[in-house]
């Protein structure tokens, strides 16, 4: 009933997880009903191991929160001997997702996960707004669009580009991300953040500056979801505080074709089961089926934005 | 996946009790659906309103006891929103539990004498310590020193001095007890030889006590454990929320960072630098 296409990749569910909030391997898996997760997307990997930022690394505000990681991981060589081998047996598609600090970077991470069997697709991570040069290719059509030909010519596997909410108008670099080759669009990353301390003087975080995620961030995602899927033909993966059933099919409305849930894991490990559980439901209630509300968001003809 | 949540499974708790414990500090009792598998002294539970509403992530804290197969004590002090949304339930809500989580302590076999260091709600882990020491007939090798403020943050005492086993208390306004902090008790009762100093010490409490307490036990050459608590954005390993410094000649010093959650919360002092 959830079935899900997303270019040539048949998911069981339109529920992903979002990188970094399900962890840099498959262990989390086991608080998940087989058939509910689309895909496991997994935390970034960088070429080289990164020790990520100082702490605090993760601060509550009313309605989300923000987070400056860093993009803490072992690096690719790690992965490719501990995490890649255990990726083929999960029994749910991994994408594996990508950092780096230079258009090589990339071009290497996406040959390397290219030939690991487990690997199913990868996601460019070309928006983290938590390490230096985090965001330069997410702000620029043209940079943009250099990183994902270069990855692109090396990789058959469906490649996914997660673009940043931090920028004026999101259309053209959907459009430079599809016209470069990219598979699918990941809307949208955390958004850049700032929470203070007044009593101390100091930022809440221990980087300064942060990514916010969470129920705040839906707005904006869903608006973001929304102008990207209008300006692109490939698929588009909304990303940003979807906690419930009703969060995932107001995305499909707004032109996603698949969901994933990240801070929500947070609260509840389980919670994507619980979402799948509550899509069943309603779908049966309403008779519907999921690809009959992708897109279908009715703009009122009097209004204009 | 890694031992600490292997067993880890979420559910809506019903919250069956909620009783006031001195002046900022509750009595949480919650009825869970499925019975959790045993679990050791200092494992910690994930917890936030069950039906919505209050903080985005939840909160970690000790099972202080477990009254039966399905109902578990958490002792839990008002310190901010997230324990301030718990502690405005009442009886027959619902809470979201992930648990058990973390590592807890290695409860020492009998011929071990272990000293138990709390700090106000930092008794948490040691309720459940004391009672698998005391069925191992290890009583009188177990010596819990709690401390506070002042005598009505020595929470739920009685559940202490109810148990069979050496106790001293410290308030730092001497209003029970030793008149000063911890450390200085510590340091009193290793003086007098009232303590064995080749003891197990296990503390928990707030950060300054617990950095006292490290420099006194490294100045001293005691065996140390600490249970800790950071800012946590899941429990159970995934987010990289809840860094700790690892000792890089110590058995976590292949990586500068170890996880509070999964690693810990239980720590040897000699595995971290804290």
């Amino acid at each position: 009933m959830l079935e899900t296409r997303l270019g040539e990749l048949h998911l069981a569910s339109p529920l992903l997880t979002a990188s970094g909030t399900f962890g840099h391997d498959p262990a989390a898996l086991a608080f998940l009903h087989p058939g509910d997760l689309g895909a496991l997307v997994l935390k970034t990997v960088t070429p080289e191991p990164r020790h990520g930022n100082a702490p605090p690394r993760m601060v509550e505000f009313e309605g989300g929160v923000m987070n400056s990681i860093g993009l803490e991981n072992k690096g690719l060589a790690y992965w490719r001997e501990q995490v890649a081998p255990k990726l083929a047996s999960v029994g749910v598609p991994v994408v594996a997702n990508a950092g780096g600090h230079c258009a090589a970077d990339y071009r290497l991470m996406v040959e390397a996960f290219s030939d690991m069997p487990g690997v199913a697709a990868i996601e460019l991570n070309l928006s983290c707004p938590n390490v230096v040069g985090g965001t330069q290719f997410s702000s620029d059509a043209v940079a943009l669009a250099e990183v994902v030909s270069l990855c692109r010519a090396a990789t058959s596997k469906a490649l996914w580009v997660k673009l940043s909410p931090n920028v004026p108008a999101i259309a053209p670099l959907a459009q430079a991300a599809e016209q470069a080759g990219a598979d699918a669009l990941t809307v949208c990353n955390t958004l850049a953040g700032l929470l203070i301390d007044w009593r101390t003087r100091k930022p809440r975080l221990g980087n300064g500056c942060g990514g916010m995620s969470g129920p705040a961030v839906r707005p904006l995602a869903t608006r973001l979801v929304w102008e990207s899927s209008q300006a692109v033909k490939i698929p588009v993966i909304a990303s940003g505080g979807a906690e419930s059933a009703d969060d995932v099919l107001d995305f499909l409305v707004a032109g996603a074709s698949a969901v994933q849930v990240g801070t929500a894991c947070f609260r509840r490990p389980d919670v994507i089961s619980l979402i799948a559980a509550d899509l069943r439901r309603i779908l049966a209630e309403e008779g519907l089926r999921l690809e009959q509300m992708v897109g279908t968001l009715r703009w009122p003809e009097t209004v204009s934005c | 996946m890694p031992a600490a949540v292997a067993s880890a499974r979420s559910q809506l708790a019903r919250l069956d009790a909620l009783t006031a414990c001195g002046p900022d500090a509750f009595l949480l009792d919650l009825e869970l659906e499925q019975a959790p598998p045993d679990f050791a002294p200092g494992a910690f539970a994930m917890l936030s309103p069950g039906h919505g509403g209050g903080p985005v992530i939840a909160r970690p804290f000790s099972v202080y006891d477990r009254l039966d197969e399905r109902r578990l004590r958490f002792l839990i002090q008002v310190l901010g929103r997230g324990t301030r949304h718990l502690c405005a339930l009442v009886p027959g809500d619902a809470v979201q539990i992930t648990v058990p989580l973390g590592n807890g302590f290695e409860v020492a076999p009998a011929g071990e004498p272990v000293v138990m260091v709390a700090g106000g709600v930092g008794s948490a882990p040691f309720l459940m310590y004391a009672q698998r020491r005391i069925a191992a007939g290890a009583a009188a090798d177990t010596h819990f020193l709690f401390g506070a403020r002042s005598a009505d943050r020595l929470y739920d005492q009685d559940a202490f001095a109810a148990l069979d086993m050496p106790m001293h208390t410290a308030t730092d306004d001497g209003s029970s007890g030793y008149h000063g902090n911890l450390v200085q008790l510590l340091t009193d009762l290793l003086e007098r030889a009232q303590l064995p100093a080749e003891a197990r010490f296990c503390a928990c409490g707030p950060e300054g006590l617990l950095h006292a307490f490290a420099t006194f036990a490294r100045a001293r050459g005691l065996r140390a454990e600490l249970s800790l608590e950071t800012y946590m954005g899941c429990g159970f390993g995934v987010c990289n929320a809840c860094p700790i410094p690892t000792e890089p000649s110590g058995p976590l010093g292949h990586w500068p960072w170890a996880r509070t959650c999964v690693d810990g919360p239980v720590f040897a002092l000699s595995s971290i630098r804290f």
